[in-house]
């Protein structure tokens, strides 16, 4: 595996007012793989997600992709730059068919502005096209195609959760920011959802995924980075932190005896 | 509640190219002809018995439909509230009124520069406001078209609350007469302005610019993560709908030949994202025929003097209540592909066969007991 850190986090602290969201954290992704981040309710794992992508400015701390520091740039500059996320509860443009939803964000590297929009100017002509064309074959590559005219809102509960991830990908990241893609899902949804995450990665994606099925993270993931309480407290391969004791008292409390 | 913009969808959609380029240019001739209604018994209904029918046709119904529209790119597209709007308004009258009374330009020169200057106004009004949502933008703007207004009254230099007046008519367009006798002909020029103001957003809405103002509209913070520059996106429409309200001021003061400052009050803003709301926020046809209603009534029922507005109000609150999201609502439907309908139909007629087979057996079994 390369071991190019596209996405690394140095020393970020996040504070609101007194509260520390995170403390101090070092975290790494490496290009190409599949990362994942637990931690408990309220470990701050939507926080990192929220700093990477320009919602919050770090209070203290580095961030850089592909080298290049991304504290302070615009949210959008660093969707351009190519990190894209998918939102823990569903957040689509809810009277956008899946298509224009799609497109929407894939027109973020487009260059035709509003001039040529207004004129049908032949560059506002072949982006449209090309555009429609991408976005729906990142559709079928994600196995939405058939709802491709429907309004998002309309779509059942998982495909709207899978178009989130077209959405993203529509914005051809290098980096995708997955929050929780599983949650509400069944057994058998969740299998056909560890096979789409791979076949991101597998089609040059790299993918941090937040979730808190285990068996789903055990299954897929490179690397395991746990937070508790704004602070890491684990980063392995799956199979070492399963049995990382400080883990394991995360999540179910350190033994009576102990202490 | 049935989706009338929904079924007329329907039936544009289920006919070719060449039918609706007939039934376009049969219903552009028809609005051209309006001006004519009142001469005629069938159609003398529509006459306005107090003021001109043909002047109403101009101001304010020409009028109020081109800046509804303006304000519908604004709320409507990229659901922006903007509470001074008639700021706009002035500027491109004001224009007009200077240039017209102080240069050589006629009022075709005026417009486009009318246009820009309401841009510019747009631009610099939402450089610093466009940071702000909801509330808080509404309240800037509505400051805003406060501001305007009570510039133009303290102004001694563009006539202080006298306004301008001697504001010289337009030339002739096409060998027409544009002057206060030829009311008809000032109408053909709001309609045409009226279409290309159509034309422009029709096309800006299915391209690139109306995802972002959409996407803006519906949830902003995804909007701008999914990489949208909305700050940019948001300037656009705002200055977008500036010019077009500049636009009307420039052919409102060339038909008017004089302006006050108190023609531009906070009132008609209100009244015209009312036009907005009570037409269906988002949608060109929603918001014409809202703005032709809201702007037409009050000069219709005007024998009743002092009820008017009593009358005007209570109407707005009927209708609001019978429909929330206005006459024509923006579109709900999906775009379904022919077989898809064709599909959606079988499914429904079969649901309404099983249920009437089901009454039917019911109905029998009851005989049989």
């Amino acid at each position: 595996m390369s071991t190019e850190r596209i996405l690394e986090l140095k020393d970020v602290t996040m504070r609101f007012g007194g509260v520390s969201a995170l403390n101090k954290v070092n975290f790494h992704v490496n290009r190409g793989e599949i990362a994942a981040l637990i931690g408990p309710n309220g470990a701050g794992k939507t926080t990192v997600f929220n700093v990477v992508t320009g919602v919050y400015r770090v209070t203290e701390g580095d961030i850089t992709f592909k080298g290049e520091s991304i504290v302070g740039m615009k949210r959008n500059k660093i969707t351009s730059k190519g990190i894209a996320r998918t939102f823990q509860n569903v957040r689509l443009f809810g009277d956008m068919t899946a298509l224009e939803n799609v497109m929407t964000a894939s027109d973020v590297h487009k260059k035709a502005g509003l001039i040529s929009a207004l004129f049908g100017l032949p560059v506002s002509r072949r982006e449209e096209k090309a555009d429609r064309a991408r976005a729906m074959e990142l559709l079928e590559f994600i196995g939405i195609a058939h709802h491709a005219d429907h309004l998002a809102k309309n779509l059942p509960y998982g495909d709207q959760r899978r178009l989130e991830i077209a959405r993203a990908l529509g914005t051809s990241p290098e980096l995708l920011l997955l929050d929780e893609p599983a949650a509400g899902f069944n057994p058998a949804e969740k299998v056909a959802l560890a096979a789409t995450i791979r076949k991101i990665r597998d089609a040059g994606y790299t993918v941090l995924l937040i979730e808190h099925d285990m068996s789903l993270i055990m299954g897929i993931s490179d690397r395991v980075s746990v937070l508790d309480f704004g602070q890491k407290i684990a980063d392995d391969i799956p199979s070492k932190v399963q049995n990382d004791p400080k883990v394991i008292e995360a999540y179910l409390g350190a033994p009576a005896d102990a202490s | 509640m049935i989706n009338l913009r929904d079924k007329g969808a329907e039936i544009w959609e289920g006919w070719n190219r060449p039918t609706r380029i007939l039934f376009s240019l049969v219903a552009i001739f028809v609005v051209l002809l309006l001006p004519y209604a009142g001469n005629y018994s069938i159609t003398n209904i529509l006459n306005t018995p107090i003021s001109s029918y043909q002047a109403v046709l101009v101001y304010p119904v020409g009028m109020y439909v081109l800046m509804a529209l303006g304000l519908n790119i604004v709320v409507g597209k990229s659901g922006l509230l903007d509470l001074g709007y008639v700021a706009f308004f002035a500027i491109g009258a004001y224009t007009d009124g200077v240039l017209g009374t102080h240069t050589g330009l006629n009022t075709y020169e005026v417009l486009p520069i009318g246009m820009g200057m309401a841009m510019i106004a747009g631009l610099l009004l939402g450089l610093p406001a466009l940071r702000l949502r909801g509330d808080y933008l509404a309240i800037v703007t509505l400051g805003f078209g406060e501001i305007v207004r009570i510039f133009a009254n303290n102004t001694n230099s563009i006539g202080g609350p006298n306004g301008i007046t001697g504001i010289p008519q337009p030339p002739n367009f096409l060998g027409q007469t544009l002057d206060i006798t030829h009311q008809d002909h000032f109408f053909w020029v709001v309609v045409f302005m009226i279409l290309l103001v159509i034309w422009m957003v029709k096309r800006l809405s299915a391209r690139r610019p109306g995802r972002a103002w959409e996407a803006i509209r519906q949830d902003e913070d995804v909007a701008v993560l999914m990489g949208v520059p909305t700050l940019k996106y948001k300037l656009w429409s705002f200055s977008i709908g500036a010019a077009v309200g500049g636009a009307a001021g420039v052919i409102f003061a060339s038909n008017q030949l004089s302006i006050a400052p108190q023609s531009f009050n906070y009132n008609v803003s209100v009244l015209i994202l009312s036009c907005v709301v009570f037409g269906g926020m988002g949608n060109i046809w929603g918001v014409v025929l809202g703005a032709s209603i809201l702007s037409y009534l009050p000069e219709r029922i005007r024998f009743i003097s002092n009820a008017r507005e009593f009358v005007f109000g209570l109407a707005l609150v009927i209708m609001m209540n019978i429909r929330p999201d206005g006459l024509l609502p923006r579109k709900k439907r999906e775009h379904l592909s022919n077989e898809e309908r064709a599909a959606l139909k079988a499914t429904r007629a079969a649901l309404k066969q099983s249920k009437k087979n089901e009454k039917s057996s019911r109905s029998q079994e009851g005989a049989n007991k």
